[in-house]
């Protein structure tokens, strides 16, 4: 089925290997001697470009002077598609990629792996892969590294919330008895809403019914009803009778004119906002029971680069306590080994949020359940 | 041969035309009329059937309407008599008005929303006012149609000043200066004479304004609230949140539908121009 390439693939190919052409006849003259220039392509916002462009790339280059670091920012992951339809393309025609190291979603690391684009990352290649707990190397089958991570949490102003909620129907129930003193923004615009939203539909339907790469079927979506409607009973109880802020920052914002008391937030934005002073000092984080949604944030290695050995180095020493300090101290992410490997510090500073947090639902339920929420919540029907 | 070079000339933008817009678009309504993979008897229009079907898409439609009526509306209530203004005063405050009153053409979309947020949210500049004047209660101004319509008007009142203005310039003062020296007065000049002479210009400043606010993405996406939501920023969801390639494009044919007829009635009003031309 797959013999026939359609035209568009081949134009995009010829085009890409025009491409690499020009860099490699570009790059050919003078880089002789020279050091092993990386080419480190990132998704991300631009918290992660200063965390990778200024703090981990010097760092590594300091310790492996025989390695420099080209970096290619993409931002909130545009271009991605380009990326990986270039990696494809030079395989394809049995060329090497100019990618040396990419940080992507787990969706193009899906993609790709089919198609023999991705090293299969072992201990012989990476020692310190040893500290990443297995479980998350298989959620992309040992396809990428996750070197740092994050989890909605809730956050909540120890000044108005004296006892705060422990457990999802803690939090329901104080929702109802603290009308207008919560809010979670629409599931479209930020994760952190997403999570509120995904919580209370996991407490109706079983999670591995919708995660894990369960086949999709729509019928089974009918047992999200009571969530809806427990989710639309909620409503009024919302800030300003049922106000969703568009987006993750807009309500750390609440948090911080302390319009809501408690909300649900990602750890590391959270974090990062009470250590700039952005929200009260008597905001604090924790996660409850069953714990909100997060995630990982992965690397990977084509297998078409021609400097393997500089990429497994860095992925390497991507896992040293130097470098996942560095992730935790600048971005306050949680660090991508498991945490028995981290300081005691750090894990004192984590301790309310450091706990296991849900799976996401698979991308088919996980829109379906946006839409949902539309039609069912925000919609009034 | 000069043919052939002017049709060269154009050559670019149609093609431009034709491989960016009307193909696309005419893929978009066959994918419309195509049933979803799975469903064997279903009547061409079944996409149809279930955008128009659902409660929650057709409040957005209908609400897209409304907004973009009162929108259009206001801001012409609000620039006809500024572009009278600026026609017939001759001061050194009215030429002052006409550069002060441009500047929101110079302000990017994006941030004449923010700037709008800011202005109207609960604890911004307006509330504070009304609230120090001892208004305690008042509808909330933003992350609702209010706020949609406010910045609508905000953003396109000097392109509506700026047709309407080129056509009111374009009327002959010795009309008016007659109309005057039998006896009319202001009200009674701009009525019979002001009114009717700029008829073209103002139906094309109303079929624009519909057009542009109708479309729009940017302003209701930032400004509007989570339901009912603005065509623009519902299409854009369920294209890329939900998935729901069909039901997008099924959304945008009807979007267009509405915006041809008002199309209509702008190439109506144009061409009638043309043939009252010299």
């Amino acid at each position: 089925m797959m013999s026939r390439k359609p035209p568009i693939r081949a134009v995009c190919a010829a085009l890409s290997l025009a491409l690499i052409a020009f860099v490699i006849g570009a790059a050919g003259p003078g880089a002789a001697q020279s050091p092993i220039t990386l080419n480190v392509y990132i998704n991300g916002d631009t918290n992660i470009f200063d965390l990778w462009n200024k703090t981990l790339l010097p760092a590594f280059t300091k310790r492996y002077p025989q390695y420099r670091a080209n970096f290619v920012p993409l931002l909130h992951g545009n271009g991605s598609q380009g990326v990986l339809d270039k990696i494809l393309a030079a395989k394809q025609a049995n060329k090497p990629t100019d990618v040396d190291l990419w940080e992507t979603d787990p969706t193009y690391v899906t993609q790709g792996a089919p198609n023999g684009l991705w090293v299969k990352l072992t201990t012989q290649l990476i020692p310190n892969l040893t500290r990443v707990p297995p479980d998350k190397l298989r959620a992309t089958d040992y396809y990428s590294m996750p070197y740092r991570g994050s989890s909605v949490v809730i956050a909540y102003n120890t000044a108005f919330v004296k006892t705060p909620p422990r457990t999802l129907d803690d939090l329901l129930a104080w929702i109802k008895a603290n009308p207008g003193k919560f809010t979670y923004c629409d599931p479209n615009t930020g994760g952190s809403g997403q999570a509120f939203m995904v919580a209370v539909v996991y407490k109706f339907a079983p999670m591995a019914q919708y995660t894990g790469g369960a086949p999709y079927d729509q019928a089974k979506e009918a047992a999200w009803d009571p969530a809806w409607q427990m989710l639309k009973g909620l409503e009024p109880a919302m800030y300003n009778n049922g106000f969703h802020p568009n987006g993750n920052v807009a309500v750390l914002q609440l948090l911080a004119q302390q319009n809501v008391y408690i909300a649900p937030v990602w750890s590391d934005m959270g974090t990062d906002y009470l250590k700039r002073g952005l929200l009260p000092k008597t905001v604090k984080l924790e996660q409850i029971t069953p714990p909100l949604f997060g995630g990982d944030s992965t690397v990977t290695a084509p297998a078409g680069s021609t400097h393997l050995e500089g990429t497994f180095t860095l992925l390497n020493w991507l896992l040293t306590p130097e470098a996942q300090q560095m992730v935790i101290t600048s971005v306050s992410g949680y660090p991508g080994v498991d945490w028995k490997y981290m300081p005691a510090s750090v894990r004192q500073q984590f301790a309310d949020v450091a706990k296991p947090y849900a799976p996401l639902p698979d991308s088919k339920y996980f829109a379906d359940m946006q839409r949902l929420w539309h039609e069912r919540v925000a919609g009034g029907g | 041969m000069r043919g052939v070079l002017g049709f060269a000339l154009v050559l670019p933008p149609l093609l431009v035309l034709v491989f960016l817009v009307i193909l696309p678009a005419i893929s978009a309504v066959i994918t419309t009329l195509t049933p979803a993979t799975g469903v064997v008897t279903a009547a061409p229009l079944a996409n149809y059937a279930e955008v128009l079907g659902t409660r929650t898409l057709r409040t957005d439609i209908v609400f897209t309407v409304i907004v973009t009526l009162v929108a259009v509306a206001m801001v012409f209530c609000l620039s006809y008599p500024l572009a009278l203004y600026l026609r017939f005063v001759r001061t050194r405050i009215a030429a002052l008005l006409g550069v002060v009153f441009m500047v929101p053409l110079f302000v990017p979309v994006v941030i004449a929303s923010f700037a709008m947020i800011t202005f109207l949210v609960g604890h911004g500049l307006v509330s504070t006012v009304l609230f120090r004047l001892g208004v305690e209660r008042f509808p909330r101004l933003v992350y609702n149609a209010t706020g949609i319509v406010l910045t609508e008007v905000w953003v396109s009142i000097p392109f509506a000043v700026l047709i309407l203005g080129a056509g009111l310039q374009a009327i002959d003062d010795a009309l008016i200066d007659s109309a005057r020296d039998v006896g009319a007065g202001p009200l009674r000049t701009f009525l019979a004479i002001i009114l009717p002479l700029n008829a073209t210009p103002t139906m094309i400043t109303l079929t624009l304004l519909f057009i542009a606010i109708f479309g729009s993405f940017t302003i209701p996406y930032l400004v509007g609230g989570n339901a009912p939501q603005m065509l623009g920023v519902t299409m854009t969801n369920y294209l890329t949140q939900y998935l729901r390639r069909t039901e997008s494009a099924t959304m945008a044919v009807i979007a267009f539908i509405i915006a041809s007829v008002i199309g209509i009635v702008y190439v109506a009003s144009v061409s009638r121009r043309e043939r009252a031309a010299p």
